[in-house]
């Protein structure tokens, strides 16, 4: 099983070779032993990395990790395959309609940095208000409706400057 | 499974005002849940302090295991209904542990009209032993009743589903092997006599508790017999005469005592065997829920904020995300159990139902029970879905929720109107649990859209019969409908009629689906197999 971990300087693969009699992994291709590693959890351990002793301190949340080694903090982030499939509508440069309805409010105006998952439009359609929110990072170079403006599903409503190189 | 990564802001206007918003609501509901269950006219709780009896809920602290939670339903029940006389329709169910088993407790509440059976009382308790049925849940029935409430007996008595239902459903537990223990506390008049007559074990106290199928009034006005009522159907009468009960107990206290020893005795039922890991609590605050329901019905939320609050870790593995994106589905666990999550996320277009059905199949299939978490518009209408044929991939979903073998719980998040409703597990469709936020609305379709609608009709009516469209008419028919609409579509109207099992604190919903889950699993499952499928 292979682990992809993101560091500052990049990232990284992580392969488990065994588990006894003690952990081995194959980190970046170069194999490393593993011994004495304590419960897993917040807090402050020790391991014993190729036989040499390791003290640090830990905390993790919502999938990304702090590590604080010789008075370095560390953040360990790991790479979800769930988001290198790319969930819905991620990655592309339209936003489209989901359905036929009408324009509420217009939250971002062309030119405008936008994050994955930021509101750019509230839209409303079968009684329910829905945000139509930026498919990925990037600027928006046009925002096609306006409020009060009807759409019919699948209508290009607000597009993002096409991410440089292409795909 | 992946932690799922919350993108609410709590520092935002938007969280802050729909934070006040809810927590405006939930302190409401509050109010009327404590009035519900304590507020009551001095005249009867001194009445019942000269009797030497406890309260319902004192007898409940008493008779459950130290320090163990006790999920009390539909505490609202007949809010709205016999103009507040009868409070949580005068009785109180829930599920709790007793001696160390999980069971449903039934408690007749005799400080409201000697603890006469309103309709809606007849519905909760006919509900309580359903739920019994479904999870094989061992009963303990507080009795402490005068009867029928004679002035509506036509609502309480005759028909299929009102009292007669109740010692029906008791028949049918015994013969499925769930036990049941009555405690009679005070009397257990005409149709309630039954009640520890058809529990496998009871309990009666000296004094106090009495058993017959007609009172001393009754007796006297129908064959002239003066006689008492410990004489008639007293304590000591029935547990060394007749054999209608079977333990004598001197006090409330020391029935209590004997129905916990002899609850005791029962065996436990095996298990079946739900996929389960060590419990661990959401990494979010599940109080962010208040921030994150927004303060108006119309506006959307994510609902993965939801269930990021709900879940063990908030882990959550997402089926198909990339398809029919407005229905959430995916496998997550609750107090440690493998639950299989469906959540609206907007409209049910064809490719959402496809995957609502398609995901309820791989939950029978893998014994996962299931989890709906209802905030639905409708299923997508007008002429393109019709075409696509939304309504057959609505039956779909519908055909394999219907008949699924694994349990199903179901949590009314926000609005429930139309169709959805059905698709996503409303009341009709055997939820094992049915529970209800306060900001939660039900009807077929919203006020304003049924306002339009009748309105809509009236004009063509007008235009039919050749005349003008009065605009002061149709007007008059929009307000009409929407006022009538608006009382009905709250959560406490649906409560109030046992549309549901109770509102909860959204805050609750993990521990109540919790113990719900838990108390599903001393059932076993279904038969498999499903109907024809229109593809």
């Amino acid at each position: 099983m292979a682990l992809k971990l993101k560091l500052e300087d990049g990232v990284h693969e992580v392969e488990i070779v065994a588990r006894r009699p003690h952990l081995v992994v194959r980190v970046d291709g170069r194999l490393h032993t593993v011994a004495d590693l304590g419960p897993a959890g917040d807090g402050s351990g020790t391991v014993t990395l190729d036989g040499a002793d390791l003290a640090f301190e830990r905390i993790a949340r919502a999938g990304a990790c702090l590590v604080r080694i010789d008075g370095r903090t560390i953040a360990v982030d790991v790479v979800d395959p769930f988001d290198e499939g790319e969930g819905a509508g991620g990655g592309r440069d339209e936003i489209l309609a989901p359905m036929p309805g009408a324009v509420v409010h217009v939250h971002k105006a062309a030119g405008d940095p936008v994050v994955r998952g930021e509101a750019v439009l509230t839209i409303e359609s079968m009684k329910l208000q829905t945000t139509l929110v930026a498919p990925r990072d990037g600027e928006l170079i046009a925002v096609l409706k306006g409020e009060g403006d009807t759409f019919e599903k699948d209508e290009v409503i607000a597009r993002l400057a096409p991410v440089e190189g292409g795909q | 499974m992946r932690v799922i990564r919350s993108m609410i802001d709590t520092a935002s206007a938007d969280f802050r005002r729909n934070a006040a918003h809810n927590r405006d609501l939930v302190a409401r509901f509050r109010e009327r849940q404590d009035a519900a269950r304590h507020a009551r006219p001095q005249r009867d709780l001194e009445r019942l302090a000269r009797q030497g009896k406890m309260r319902p809920r004192e007898r409940i602290e008493k008779l459950l295991d130290p320090g163990t939670p006790f999920l009390e339903l539909s505490s609202l029940a007949a809010n709205m209904a016999y103009e507040g006389d009868s409070p949580s329709a005068s009785s109180v169910t829930g599920i709790g542990v007793v001696s160390g088993r999980e069971v449903m407790i039934r408690s007749d509440d005799s400080t409201v009209k000697g603890g006469a059976w309103y309709p809606l009382t007849a519905k909760k308790i006919v509900r309580a032993l359903e739920i019994a049925m479904e999870n094989r849940l061992p009963v303990v029935h507080l009795c402490d009743s005068a009867g029928g409430f004679l002035q509506l007996q036509s609502q309480v008595f005759p028909d299929k589903y009102m009292a007669g239902r109740i010692f029906r459903n008791q028949s049918h537990l015994s013969r499925l092997g769930v036990k049941q223990l009555a405690l009679v506390f005070g009397h257990c008049t005409a149709g309630g006599a039954y009640i520890p007559a058809l529990s496998d074990y009871s309990v009666i106290v000296r004094g106090t508790g009495a058993v017959f199928l007609g009172g001393p009034p009754l007796v006297r006005a129908a064959t002239g017999e003066e006689v008492s009522v410990e004489e008639l159907g007293g304590a000591d009468m029935h547990t060394s005469v007749s054999g209608t009960c079977d333990y004598p107990a001197a006090s409330e206290d020391e029935a209590i005592h004997i129905g916990r020893e002899i609850v005791a005795q029962w065996d436990r039922p095996t298990r079946w065997n739900c996929q389960q890991e060590t419990p661990e609590p959401p990494l979010y605050d599940p109080q962010e829920i208040y921030g994150i329901v927004p303060d108006d019905i119309k506006k959307q939320f994510d609902m993965r904020e939801i269930i990021a609050r709900i879940v063990d870790g908030s882990r959550f593995h997402e089926y198909q995300p990339a398809y029919g994106t407005t229905l959430i589905c995916g496998f997550a666990n609750i107090w440690g159990f493998k639950v299989g999550i469906l959540a609206n996320n907007g409209v049910l277009f064809n490719d959402s139902s496809l995957k609502g059905a398609h995901f309820i199949e791989l939950c029978n299939q893998n014994n996962t029970p299931l989890v709906f978490l209802q905030n639905i518009t409708g299923y997508m209408i007008g002429r393109e879905y019709e075409r696509r044929g939304i309504t057959k991939d609505g039956a779909k979903m519908i055909m394999a929720q219907s008949c699924s073998r694994v349990p199903k719980f179901t949590v009314m998040c926000n609005g429930s109107f139309g169709a959805g409703n059905y698709g996503m597990c409303g009341r009709a469709f055997d939820s094992r649990l049915l529970l209800t936020w306060p900001n939660h609305q039900i009807g077929v379709m919203g006020g304003d859209q049924a306002a339009n609608t009748l309105a809509e009709v009236k004009a063509n009516q007008m235009r039919r019969d050749g005349g003008e469209v009065d605009a002061d008419v149709l007007e008059r028919v929009w307000e009409d409908t929407r006022a009538a609409y608006q009382d009905q579509l709250s959560a406490y109207y649906s409560t109030s009629e046992l549309w549901d099992d109770g509102i909860i604190d959204p805050v609750d919903t993990r521990n109540a689906l919790g113990i719900a889950i838990s108390a599903s699993l001393n059932a076993p499952l279904g038969e498999p197999g499903y109907g024809v499928f229109r593809f």
